[in-house]
């Protein structure tokens, strides 16, 4: 069997682009980080805490999220919007995990 | 702002994060994280958990404060990246394991001419060899880390200009320029260790036993010997921003007056009579012809060095 640590390496090289895919389709909605990550978790995206707020604020620094403070509630939060770029990226993100899901499908059907 | 009870903890916390990083981005990083803990302490706490256990389990979900504060900063993360890592650590070998016994040797040689005892040559020649590997050591990690930072901008840059296979360098001749960079370095740091050192690494002594410097006293009244130290070392730079950046007017300019400086400086001084200490040519016995032909031998090294300076220029941009 696969050494856990091996695994556990691998897969997360596989998931890195998938978080920021989920949460640019996620987010079309506005947001905040807490609320996101329960999301991400109920919708089978595993991701930690420490990965994603710190994904956010790149995300937001590269202009594929936008972002407003809302200080309506007692707790004043931030909320994350992805931006005209973020769904063109998102976009092309999806158009290029449906065609990886295609070859892989392919090169399964191909049974050696 | 937070509603537990212990909040002293998500204080810590916090604070632990934000020590590690840009005082720029502090103010709205706790802000945010200050939230998110919060709903998510509430969010535990909500469905039955004690607030101090909640809290507990929710820092320790988000982990070591310093690899969350990692993960927020903008810069490089390490020292020396993996672009130059074996770069630095083939510089500092051939650094170490030349100058180093070079070092060591050249001062036993120096003490033991002097009449010192072995134990006495032993230790001073140990001293200096660890002066000399620390020195190494510190200076080359320093270049590659400011090489390191200074490049990053420049990535950029140096992409506007699509790489192809005819960039390729031909692997011996970056082979030979790979060696004569390291040997420019070490021939670099024994010259400087030599000026530096040669008032205490000197054959010749007062009849009280002060030691006659082989160099002008006058060069270190002055500081102009460390004037040449500095242009020296400037040189060095510059054969490591040639070998490292693609050449450019600005460069090439700028790495010729390097290269050219301190030649230059050493015939000003040498036709000013400020090169040889004269204290030490009479205490050596020498002739007054000795101090004139090694002034000459050093005025024809100077002038070589500034003529292979311009033509090695002129050919580089020609080639370019």
């Amino acid at each position: 069997m696969l050494e856990d640590e091996l695994l556990a390496t691998h897969l997360q090289e596989l998931r890195r682009g998938t978080v920021v895919l989920a949460c640019l389709l996620i987010l079309r909605k506005p947001d905040y980080g807490y609320a996101l990550l329960d999301q991400l978790d109920r919708r089978g995206f595993a991701v930690d805490a420490n990965t994603l707020y710190p994904l956010l604020r790149r995300l937001e620094k590269q202009g594929l999220l936008s972002s407003d403070w809302n200080t309506e509630e007692s707790r004043p939060r931030k909320f994350y919007r992805t931006s005209d770029k973020g769904a063109a990226l998102a976009e092309a993100l999806s158009r290029d995990w449906e065609s990886l899901t295609t070859a892989f499908g392919h090169l399964k059907g191909e049974q050696p | 702002m937070t509603s537990a009870p212990s909040g002293s903890l998500t204080d810590r916390y916090i604070q632990a994060v934000l020590t590690g990083l840009p005082a720029r981005q502090r103010p709205e990083i706790e802000r945010e994280l200050r939230a998110s803990i919060a709903d998510a302490v509430e969010d535990r706490a909500g469905s039955g958990e004690p607030a101090a256990d909640a809290e507990a389990a929710v820092l320790t979900g988000l982990g070591d404060p310093a690899r969350l504060a990692a993960g927020y900063a903008d810069g490089p993360r390490h020292l020396i990246g993996p672009a130059l890592y074996s770069g630095y650590t083939r510089l500092l070998t051939a650094l170490l394991v030349t100058a180093v016994p070079a070092v060591a040797v050249a001062v036993a040689g120096a003490r033991a001419v002097q009449g010192a005892t072995l134990s006495g040559v032993l230790g001073e020649a140990l001293g200096a060899a660890l002066t000399t590997g620390v020195h190494i050591a510190l200076w080359t990690t320093v270049l590659f880390a400011v090489i390191e930072r200074a490049a990053a901008p420049g990535r950029g840059a140096r992409r506007e200009r699509p790489w192809t296979p005819a960039a390729l360098p031909d692997p011996p001749s970056r082979r030979l320029r790979y060696g004569e960079l390291t040997s420019v370095t070490v021939a670099t740091v024994l010259l400087c260790a030599l000026i530096l050192l040669s008032p205490m690494l000197t054959t010749e002594r007062t009849p009280g036993g002060d030691p006659i410097g082989p160099l002008s006293p006058w060069l270190w009244e002055t500081g102009v010997v460390y004037v040449f130290v500095a242009l020296v070392v400037a040189d060095l730079g510059y054969a490591f921003a040639k070998y490292h950046a693609r050449w450019s007017v600005p460069l090439a300019v700028a790495g010729t007056v390097a290269d050219v400086a301190p030649p230059v400086t050493l015939i000003w001084l040498v036709a000013n009579g400020k090169a040889l200490n004269p204290a030490f040519v009479q205490a050596a016995g020498w002739s007054p012809d000795v101090p004139r032909w090694v002034g000459i031998g050093l005025v024809v090294i100077s002038v070589i060095t500034v003529l292979n300076a311009v033509v090695g220029g002129i050919a580089r941009a020609r080639n370019r």
